[in-house]
């Protein structure tokens, strides 16, 4: 099924809105509920690597769309983090290596995220060592929370798509 | 061999190439993909702003009939104190547009004003912006200043078809003139948005405090726009200078932080008020060299 | 639900480790990276000096302070600081754009097949040409006839040949900056409030653009928005020749001994331009005002650019420095001197000054013509420079400038005549139409002459010929000492230290009169080889003709002094509650009581009914004394025009002395010139004088 990617995005968007709404209420701390990384684990444990590339660069460009960050610099490392993980699904075969995977992802998407806005920004900001470590965390817990009823939308929109089972699991 | 392994190090190197022809790529290309990927998601956010118009509605519809009429009690009472001052205003009106015929000086209405709702906050450490649901179809253009009343919210940053994203006072890349209450002789003073301290709330630098500038005794000084720039009206509200931190000595100027005079994160609705003639800022940020 | 509940482990061949830690490692490394750039850009950054020893790759950047502010003496500010401004373009963030430009230009060249090719000149274009196109995006953005654009209208395009100076890049100027500053950012317009100079723009104007560049200019980009503080003289013109004016300086006072741990000496200096005084009391009084410099300590790039900011701290304000003058009677004596025009409506030179009769203190201080110190404060047009050249308008005529005295004078003769007792104040002279020294006659102003005059009708009506008569028989001797007694021959201010000057000491206004002065007597004749002193030159001295040459404010002292009953007083220009009206040398003026009444009562009389009696002040009686002289002005024989007196008549408060240099074909004379210029100093001073007394003190407005 070669649309599975795009259907598989549609269907996780409504998450990621979630996440920015959610955000939306954090907006006077300055921090974001980042779950762009936590989208990628499921996907990839199933669909094929171009498919899984797609939908990585898709999730990215989303988070990207509205953010004055260099264009791509999320989607590309979110696109390579794809690569990586559908060559190696072994690593997520199992529920406890999602987790892990989702809060590595995530926390590591997060920090590029966050340079990248600030190489984009014109002027440094102060005290970003704080700022960091809160969002950094806030990443690991949205990541790992968020990663079951995601994971959960998803394969239920593969299942629905006839996309074969992670190819691996027993 | 893991059948999975297969063909990722050619995966890689595709991507190298990818990210190499990305930088090269002009920038229109990665112009037109971010926007492709905003006006993608214009329909949800205006969902999303109308789900929670929704969702207040269901809350309000959940109050007493007590507290509603008690709500309209009050509201009569601020009419009818707002009826005199309209009737007010409306003779002041008369003798300045009397007044202006006398001395042949004639101010077009500069700005249109667009009402717009707001549909997300976005914040980060280096941002600090809302976006709107407004946007080119309903003739808003960048750069134009966002107000809330009489107090200045922020000004366009980017405009899409239906929505536009406006930069707060607070954020880095605003920057405006201000007069500061207290300082008869109307020096120009330079408002810049700073990056955030870590969860703090977010503030905006006043700078090039004349040194001999002191803040009246005993209340926090308004800081005003100038209406010098051609941006701006003049006399909104800025904010008030931080009573705290006020007036460190930097060079041989001071300086202070901005408290917004409203919670910008907590507004339902703004007003852009777009300038009926292209000023030459705007015709700039259209410009190639100007994302 | 597709969930594994496996726990198989890991497959674990070992090239598949490999490969995974291969991975691993690249991310890792990646990160690292990334992190470092995080924590080297915005954690280290402010925080502390990497290598103390290295001081090839730091340089100290100085930065001018503030001067201090010059205050009248009830507290205006005559002289201030107002922010300046300015346009800057940082040279390191552009060398990508140099760079692109260049490469295109020679691509183009290339093209064009040019036999040779110049790649330091074309380099040198580039820059020129991407510093131009962001000069001209500025000032389409500044300039307010750009305000209504209608759709997308190109840049303003200026042709080398249309375009004024200040919207073009200044090749030398460029040069010598990337020669010598390339580290700092470079100007492009330099005071955003009058971008173009020789452009007279109000105060509101100049606000504009600044706020039109704040709000409109695109934040981000590689040109900046700096500010910093230029003198200002809000009064312009008035009292410039008391105030001075600044002048760019390199010379930075080195106030970097707080960063003792770096090796300062060695280290690579480099300032923006400084301000120093360079005339009146902003040059005499340049240590007080001129305060402590900042410093920053940067790294450099090897390139020569600045990199990051170690350690700055900010500089210090001068401090202040409150003058005598009050600027309502300054304001006062500089409009009654421009009312003093010739027949072409040119302003005639002339010199007016008012002084406190205890203290000394000049409370107003003019010379025409005069400058605008706010167009020398920042890039002086040699155009406006030479104007002033060309009108005299440089030279304080109060101090500096050397003329004969004339009839007012005639109040030194009459009391050194009265001292040596060859008169008294009610001997009666019989006075013709002139009197005859040796073989020349020696005129009356009037026709006729004026009979029997006695000291009171003397100083009224100015008799010339009385003055011959009691000069010859006073003699040279005692008349010149007279004079001497009076400090006609002494400088006046006193001298300033060199620690406040930061130089060599000099007087309070810079380069007052000293050797110039000249009390003439049988010395003096020999000494210039004009041969012996005859009766005749006595005659002459007598009605302050001849050799003798002062200042206007040597005759303001003068006249104070004998409204205190004294020979001197020593004026100052700066402030001073801790006078306390001794003036060193002053002695007793050696008459007695009815002689002294006599002589004052003649300059009363001189006010109320005589040569200046269009000089008169209803309800204020005052003293005066009129003078007309005789000079040569370009060769040709031309009229100076004097006035000093006193008042109010009974008790003395204040004194003055008015100069005016006629033109050689006006009529110009004592009271009817001079007068009207000290009637209006003393209709500006007297209801100072009365709400000064009934509150005690002037209150500044704030």
């Amino acid at each position: 099924m070669g649309w599975a990617w795009l259907f598989l995005l549609l269907a996780t968007y409504p998450w990621l809105l979630g996440a920015d709404l959610a955000s939306d209420t954090l907006a006077s701390s300055s921090l974001i509920f980042f779950v762009s990384g936590t989208c990628l684990v499921a996907p990839c444990r199933r669909l094929k690597r171009w498919q899984a590339v797609l939908f990585a660069a898709g999730i990215g460009f989303l988070f990207e769309a509205r953010r004055p960050i260099p264009d791509g610099a999320l989607a590309l490392s979110l696109v390579a983090i794809a690569i990586f993980l559908s060559s190696n699904r072994q690593l997520i075969r199992n529920t406890p290596g999602m987790l892990r995977a989702a809060a590595i992802v995530n926390v590591g998407t997060c920090l590029i995220w966050f340079l990248a806005s600030s190489y984009g920004s014109p002027s440094p900001a102060t005290d970003l060592a704080g700022q960091l470590i809160f969002q950094l965390l806030l990443a690991v817990v949205a990541g790992t929370l968020g990663l079951i009823p995601i994971a959960l939308t998803q394969n239920a929109v593969l299942d629905r798509l006839n996309v074969p089972p992670a190819p691996d699991t027993p | 061999m893991d059948p999975n392994r297969q063909g990722a190090r050619a995966s890689y190197v595709a991507l190298l190439i990818f990210v190499a022809l990305w930088i090269l790529v002009p920038s229109a290309v990665r112009r037109f993909n971010r926007e492709a990927f905003v006006e993608f998601q214009a329909p949800a956010l205006h969902l999303l702003g109308k789900s929670r118009e929704l969702a207040t509605f269901w809350e309000k519809k959940s109050r007493s009939v007590e507290e509603m009429a008690a709500a309209g009690r009050d509201l009569a009472r601020i009419n009818a104190a707002l009826e005199i001052q309209i009737h007010k205003f409306e003779d002041i009106r008369r003798e300045n547009v009397r007044l202006r015929e006398i001395t042949r000086y004639n101010v077009p209405a500069e700005y249109m004003s667009v009402v717009a709702r707001v549909a997300t906050r976005d914040s980060s450490s280096w941002w600090q912006r809302i976006v709107i649901r407004k946007g080119r179809n309903d003739g808003i253009r960048p750069g134009a200043p966002v107000v809330f009343g009489n107090t200045v919210v922020g000004r366009v940053t980017a405009v899409h078809l239906t929505t536009s994203e406006v930069d707060l006072v607070t954020s880095p890349g605003f920057r405006c003139t201000a007069y500061l209450e207290g300082d008869d002789q109307n020096h120009i003073v330079l408002v810049n948005g700073v990056a955030s301290n870590s969860l703090g709330t977010a503030k905006a630098r006043v700078s090039v405090i004349p040194r001999d500038y002191f803040m009246p005794a005993g209340q926090p000084a308004r800081v005003f726009t100038t209406g010098m720039g051609g941006v701006f009206p003049s006399r909104l509200m800025l904010g008030y200078l931080d009573g705290g931190t006020y007036a460190t000595q930097v060079g041989n100027f001071k300086e202070s932080l901005l408290m917004p005079s409203r919670d910008l994160y907590n507004l339902q609705e703004v007003s852009v008020l777009v300038p009926l003639h292209q000023n030459p800022g705007e015709a700039l940020m259209q410009g190639d060299q100007f994302q | 639900m597709k969930e594994s509940s496996d726990m198989h482990v890991l497959p674990s061949t070992p090239v598949d480790r490999l490969r995974l830690y291969g991975v691993f490692f690249f991310f890792l490394a990646g990160f690292l990276y990334v992190i470092g750039g995080l924590v080297y850009r915005q954690l280290i950054q402010s925080n502390e000096l990497k290598d103390q020893s290295d001081t090839q790759s730091r340089r100290v950047v100085l930065r001018p302070p503030a001067r201090g502010r010059i205050y009248d003496r009830n507290g205006f500010p005559l002289v201030d600081n107002r922010a300046r401004w300015s346009v800057k373009a940082d040279l390191a963030s552009l060398q990508k754009e140099f760079r692109a430009e260049y490469l295109r230009m020679l691509a183009a060249e290339k093209a064009r097949e040019a036999v040779s090719i110049d790649r330091e000149k074309l380099l040198e274009d580039a820059r020129v040409r991407v510093l131009q196109g962001w000069l001209n995006k500025v000032w389409f953005v500044i300039d307010e006839t750009n305000r209504n654009t209608k759709g997308r209208k190109p840049l303003t395009k200026l042709t080398p040949v249309t375009a004024p100076a200040e919207r073009q890049i200044n090749i030398t100027e460029l040069r010598k900056h990337l020669r010598e500053r390339r580290a700092l950012p470079f100007t492009l317009v330099n005071d955003l409030a009058f971008p173009g100079t020789g452009q007279a723009l109000t105060a509101d104007d100049g606000t504009k653009s600044v706020a039109r560049f704040i709000e409109q200019f695109p934040v981000e980009g590689p040109i900046r928005l700096e500010q910093d503080i230029v003198r200002t003289y809000p009064y312009g013109a008035m009292a410039a020749h008391v105030l001075g004016y600044v002048k760019d300086t390199d010379a930075l006072p080195d106030n970097v001994d707080d960063i003792s741990e770096v090796r300062v000496e060695s280290m690579q200096k480099l300032r923006y331009t400084g301000k120093t005084g360079a005339a009146g009391v902003e040059l005499s009084y340049n240590n007080v005002l001129s305060g402590r410099s900042g410093w920053e300590l940067w790294s450099k790039t090897s390139s020569g650019y600045n990199q990051t900011r170690l350690k700055y701290s900010e500089p210090e304000q001068g401090g202040n420095v409150m003058l005598s003058l009050d600027y309502r009677i300054q304001q006062a004596t500089e409009s009654g001197l421009a009312k003093l025009k010739d027949p072409q409506g040119n302003l005639l030179p002339a010199a007016a000054v008012m002084i406190d009769v205890h203290t000394g203190e000049i409370l107003a201080l003019a010379s025409q013509p005069s400058f605008d110190p706010n167009q020398l404060a920042d890039r002086v047009s040699s155009k406006y420079y030479d104007q002033i050249e060309e009108s005299g308008g440089w030279l304080n005529r109060t101090t500096q400038g050397l003329y004969p005295p004339g009839s007012t004078f005639k109040v030194i003769t009459a009391t050194a005549g009265m001292r040596k007792k060859v008169v008294d104040w009610d001997d009666v002279l019989d006075c013709g139409a002139f009197f005859r020294v040796g073989n020349r006659d020696y005129p009356e102003h009037e026709p006729v002459g004026y009979g029997e005059v006695n000291l009171d009708k003397m100083l009224a009506v100015s008799c010339n010929v009385w003055n011959y008569q009691i000069g010859i028989r006073t003699g040279i001797e005692a008349l010149a000492a007279e004079a001497r007694r009076f400090g006609l021959d002494t400088p006046l201010l006193q001298t300033v230290s060199d620690f406040e000057t930061g130089g060599q000491p000099m007087t309070e206004l810079p380069y007052a009169a000293s050797r110039g002065l000249v009390v003439p007597d049988r010395e003096y004749k020999l000494r210039v080889g004009a041969g012996a002193w005859t009766d005749g030159d006595t005659a002459n001295l007598s009605i302050g003709q001849g050799y003798l040459l002062t200042t206007p404010l040597h005759m303001a002292c003068v006249a104070a002094s004998i409204a205190r009953g004294e020979t001197r007083t020593a004026p100052s220009i700066i402030h001073s509650l801790e006078r306390t009206g001794r003036h060193p040398g002053a002695l007793p003026i050696g008459l007695n009581a009815e002689q002294l009444a006599s002589l004052r009562g003649g300059m009363v009389r001189c006010v109320e009914e005589g040569t200046a009696r269009v000089a008169r002040i209803p309800g204020l009686p005052y003293a005066g004394k009129t003078g007309t002289s005789e000079y040569f002005k370009k060769g040709e024989k031309a009229h100076l025009a004097w006035m000093i007196g006193y008042a109010p008549a009974d008790y003395p408060v204040v004194a003055f002395a008015v100069l005016v240099e006629g033109q050689s074909d006006t009529n110009t004379w004592g009271g009817k010139t001079a007068g009207p210029v000290a009637k209006e100093m003393l209709e500006a001073w007297w209801p100072i004088a009365v709400k000064a007394n009934l509150d005690d003190k002037p209150k500044a407005p704030r």
